[in-house]
């Protein structure tokens, strides 16, 4: 029992691995993410400073538009974990190195850890830019954490899904939209809590919740998505 | 029972339109006549509802069973018919939204809901005519159909009674668990649901022996059950 567990902790390390080695070689996954959110960051702040934004809205309108950022951005970026692997023809060495729940552990973790390094990059500069004061941060904190989660969960189980179809990072936004969207509002609730300086939102059970069961349905279906 | 099950549901669909125009009373609260919409548009979303359970569920017979591929056009007969469903809800409540509320749409928690619901039913679709091979397609629907099962619970109970907010009528059974309306009114309203939960399977079974000959024209060597 424990040296499967070790096996598989093994296996799912060396995928995480595998996936920061290809990244840090081609670089494609940070630059496409981190650029693309920085440049629709600078098109926001132009945007608004330009037509200007009334002292009452940014505690409504602001949290939104940084989550819409961080999906487009992760909506970008995440499919191409799957994708790469059919393009180029891995996936069946990959079939054989790792067992299912291994590999969608290490893909995960892999994506989990792209959202956040997005995420540490893009949220001081949008605050700064769009003048956004957080009352309580630890409450911004939870909602980044837990909702970078929760976009890189679901992202992945998609992103698996529509490996195998045609144009399909075009079906990625199509699929993962409806998926990716209660998160989407429980994460700008959290994130507008934070601004108002609320300390413990209600919504913060539920993305916990949302969290906890697209990870389960992850490891039920990822076996059965990946092996023909 | 195949040929008097139509007639049965003619009269059962029959005594619902009778109900709703001549044995319930006006509904208090609501203007003129625009109560009676709601003995249609309250059964069609509850099909709806019935239409992605029994998807989900079949997917997972699919999936998680012997892979017969009847179960998958059960689940795409469930979406099709479910999906008819939910837009001829969405139309009926848009048309008592406008006698009530003055306009068609006012992105009410509801409205939010049901408009994701389509839009998932849709992705499933595009997600079937994006896979060419027949297994990997059934094997792909079916998992994202059961991903719909897990979202289900988030965009139809949790997120619409988060947001406090709305001009909605209260559900047949409210928040407090109690049944509070008029006894002739329930009486239509639970007709009406069961028979158009009849009417959801009886259409279903029609387009699930449509897709079984057309399966069976098309691929006459392997047979409509055995081309796992």
């Amino acid at each position: 029992m424990s040296q499967d567990i070790s096996i598989w902790t093994t296996e799912a390390l060396a995928v995480f691995a595998k996936e920061w080695r290809c990244e840090l070689r081609t670089g494609y996954a940070l630059n496409t993410l981190g650029l693309f959110a920085i440049t629709t960051l600078v098109v926001m702040s132009i945007s608004l400073g330009h037509l200007g934004i009334a002292s009452t809205e940014p505690t409504t309108v602001l949290p939104v538009l940084l989550w819409i950022l961080l999906l487009f951005a992760v909506s970008a970026g995440l499919p191409r974990a799957f994708v790469f692997e059919e393009e180029s023809q891995t996936a069946i060495a990959l079939r054989l190195s790792a067992r299912p729940s291994s590999l969608f552990c290490g893909k995960l973790a892999y994506s989990f850890s792209v959202v956040l390094a997005l995420e540490i990059i893009v949220t001081p500069l949008f605050l700064t830019l769009m003048h956004l004061k957080i009352e309580t941060m630890p409450v911004l904190l939870f909602a980044l954490v837990a909702g970078g989660y929760g976009l890189a969960a679901g992202g992945t189980l998609v992103a698996a899904i529509i490996a195998q179809a045609r144009s399909s990072t075009t079906l990625f936004s199509v699929l993962a939209l409806p998926v990716l969207l209660p998160l989407l509002v429980l994460a700008i609730e959290i994130t507008r809590s934070a601004v108002a300086g609320d300390p413990a939102p209600i919504a913060s059970r539920q993305l916990l919740l949302y969290d906890g069961s697209v990870t389960i349905a992850g490891l039920l279906l990822f076996p059965a998505v990946w092996n023909p | 029972m195949k040929k008097t099950l139509p007639w049965i549901l003619f009269l059962w669909i029959a005594l619902v339109i009778w109900g709703a125009f001549k044995y319930a009373p006006l509904a208090e609260g609501f203007i003129g006549d625009s109560s009676r919409i709601l003995f249609f548009h309250v059964p069609m979303a509850w099909g709806a509802f019935v239409g992605f359970i029994a998807a989900g569920i079949w997917s997972a017979r699919y999936l998680f069973g012997n892979r017969d591929p009847r179960h998958d056009r059960a689940a795409l007969a469930s979406i099709e018919v479910g999906l008819i469903f939910c837009i001829l809800a969405t139309v009926s409540g848009a048309i008592w939204a406008k006698v009530m509320w003055g306009t068609y749409w006012n992105w009410d928690p509801r409205q939010v809901w049901i408009t994701v619901a389509i839009l998932f039913y849709g992705a499933y679709l595009a997600l079937r005519s994006a896979v060419q091979d027949r297994q990997t397609r059934r094997r792909l629907a079916a998992a994202y159909a059961i991903l719909g099962l897990v979202v289900a619970p988030f965009l139809f109970f949790i997120l619409p009674r988060m947001t406090g907010f709305t001009l909605h009528p209260e559900p047949v059974v409210n928040q407090q668990g109690k049944m509070e309306m008029n006894p002739q009114i329930l009486h239509v309203l639970l007709l009406g649901s069961s028979g158009f939960t009849v009417l959801f399977f009886w259409i279903h079974n029609l387009r699930c022996r449509l897709e079984d000959l057309a399966e069976s024209a098309m691929f006459p060597s392997q047979g409509a059950h055995n081309d796992r």
